[in-house]
């Protein structure tokens, strides 16, 4: 009896725990700014703000990050956000997605990481 | 069929939450190497507090799921009171001995739970954890043939390679190799012939898709090292070059590596496999990177 007083007690406590985690994360992301600047290939020096949970990376008419490239798919990779992290994820694409360099399928994001798709590179920053 | 692996916790000795580890990651051992629904996790090192969070979101949720702990120093088995699914009733960990009267892992792994050190016992876990076996250190497990090996680390430590389809993956950490007569050391230069390493860990790493390989020391770091047990990067490298394998992860770093010095590691070996005209491709174990082959 005793016992389960104290495991509901803790299940509480955890649910609380959690939504505090929830909004305190939603806050957090609400302030940190993740973008993609682009260095090499079609639309150099153009910068794109990830604002949305996701954003699709690819040469189809209807993605927010289009690349002109042949080499690309139509839905090359995914751009989620994630918590406060931005996640890079491959569509299964045909050419694959580098990470500085090196083949990942998926991938969260750091300040400066390179990023290759197709003929396109891109850096990541946030702030 | 592809195989996935993930890096969750990439560091040596003691986690290390920082700014300058937030790149590579400051969580200690634990890598996923999933074939299809079949999931195996490399160690229980805080890592697998994240991997755990993160299992709860996947459908269809892998069960069971298959722990393999390479040694039971702290830094393997310390994350594994935060793992979330074994607090769940429908989830079963199978961990693995290297044979049948084998049950070290699973009785360590429990000892820690005793309530001088935490205060939910073992064997109030709601997940069913089953000290199950390999044969003499090899099993076919859900189709995947899982060999392990010993390697050289004080108080003993294994390897484990999983093969299934043509896809071959090796972990292979706490690995200490030895600088043999005749190799040139320290090395900072690079200029030494490839050096001699185990033939039993050339074997058990041939031809493999992706080794992951104990490098946490650099070649200055390693002259103060000897008999820690853990790997100059270059010797690691050398492992990978004469084994043949496809990719190298350079696993377990240092707690006082910078993730400048990760990046500077990773170079200095990338060179030295372009010496030896070898077309390994070498990076640094991240956390939250998953890989497929």
């Amino acid at each position: 009896m005793e016992t389960d007083s104290r495991k509901s007690q803790l299940n509480a406590a955890m649910t609380a725990n959690a939504r505090m985690l929830r909004r305190m994360l939603r806050q957090e992301r609400g302030m940190r700014r993740h973008s993609l600047e682009q260095i090499e290939g079609d639309g150099t020096s153009s910068q794109v703000v990830l604002n949305q949970d996701e954003m699709v990376m690819g040469r189809g008419a209807d993605t927010q990050i289009r690349l002109a490239s042949k080499r690309a798919s139509r839905e090359h990779a995914f751009l989620r956000l994630q918590g406060t992290d931005c996640l890079l994820v491959d569509n299964d694409s045909q050419n694959g997605v580098f990470l500085n360099g090196f083949k990942v399928h998926s991938a969260v994001l750091r300040d400066g990481d390179v990023i290759q798709v197709a003929d396109s590179v891109f850096v990541y920053h946030e702030d | 069929m592809a195989a996935f692996v993930k890096f969750w916790g990439t560091r040596g000795s003691i986690p290390t939450p920082a700014s300058w580890t937030r790149v590579y990651g400051g969580n200690t051992s634990c890598v996923e190497v999933r074939f299809e629904d079949t999931l195996f996790i490399c160690d229980a090192g805080s890592g697998i507090r994240e991997l755990g969070k993160n299992l709860l979101t996947r459908k269809p949720r892998p069960n069971p799921l298959h722990l393999m702990i390479s040694h039971t120093h702290w830094d393997h088995i310390q994350g594994f009171p935060y793992f979330e699914p074994a607090y769940l009733k429908a989830v079963q960990i199978n961990v693995y001995g290297q044979h049948a009267r084998d049950n070290n892992a699973y009785r360590v792994l429990s000892g820690q739970m005793s309530s001088d050190y935490f205060p939910v016992s073992f064997k109030d876990l709601g997940a069913s954890i089953v000290a199950d076996y390999l044969n003499d250190g090899e099993k076919k497990i859900a189709g995947v043939q899982v060999r392990s090996f010993p390697v050289n680390h004080p108080g003993g430590c294994f390897g484990y390679s999983f093969e299934k389809d043509g896809r071959k993956i090796v972990y292979a950490t706490d690995n200490e190799l030895e600088i043999q007569a005749g190799d040139l050391f320290p090395d900072e230069a690079n200029a030494g012939p490839l050096r001699r390493v185990p033939d039993e860990l050339v074997l058990a790493a041939q031809e493999a898709d992706l080794v992951i390989l104990d490098a946490q020391c650099d070649e200055k770091d390693y002259a103060t090292r000897k008999t820690w047990g853990h790997s100059s990067c270059f010797s690691a490298t050398d492992l990978a070059i004469r084994a043949k394998a496809k990719n190298l992860a350079l696993f377990h770093h240092d707690p006082e590596s910078t993730d400048l010095a990760v990046d500077q590691k990773t170079e200095a070996c990338r060179q030295r496999a372009a010496r030896f005209g070898s077309d390994l491709k070498i990076f640094a174990a991240r956390e939250g990177v998953e890989l497929k082959f």
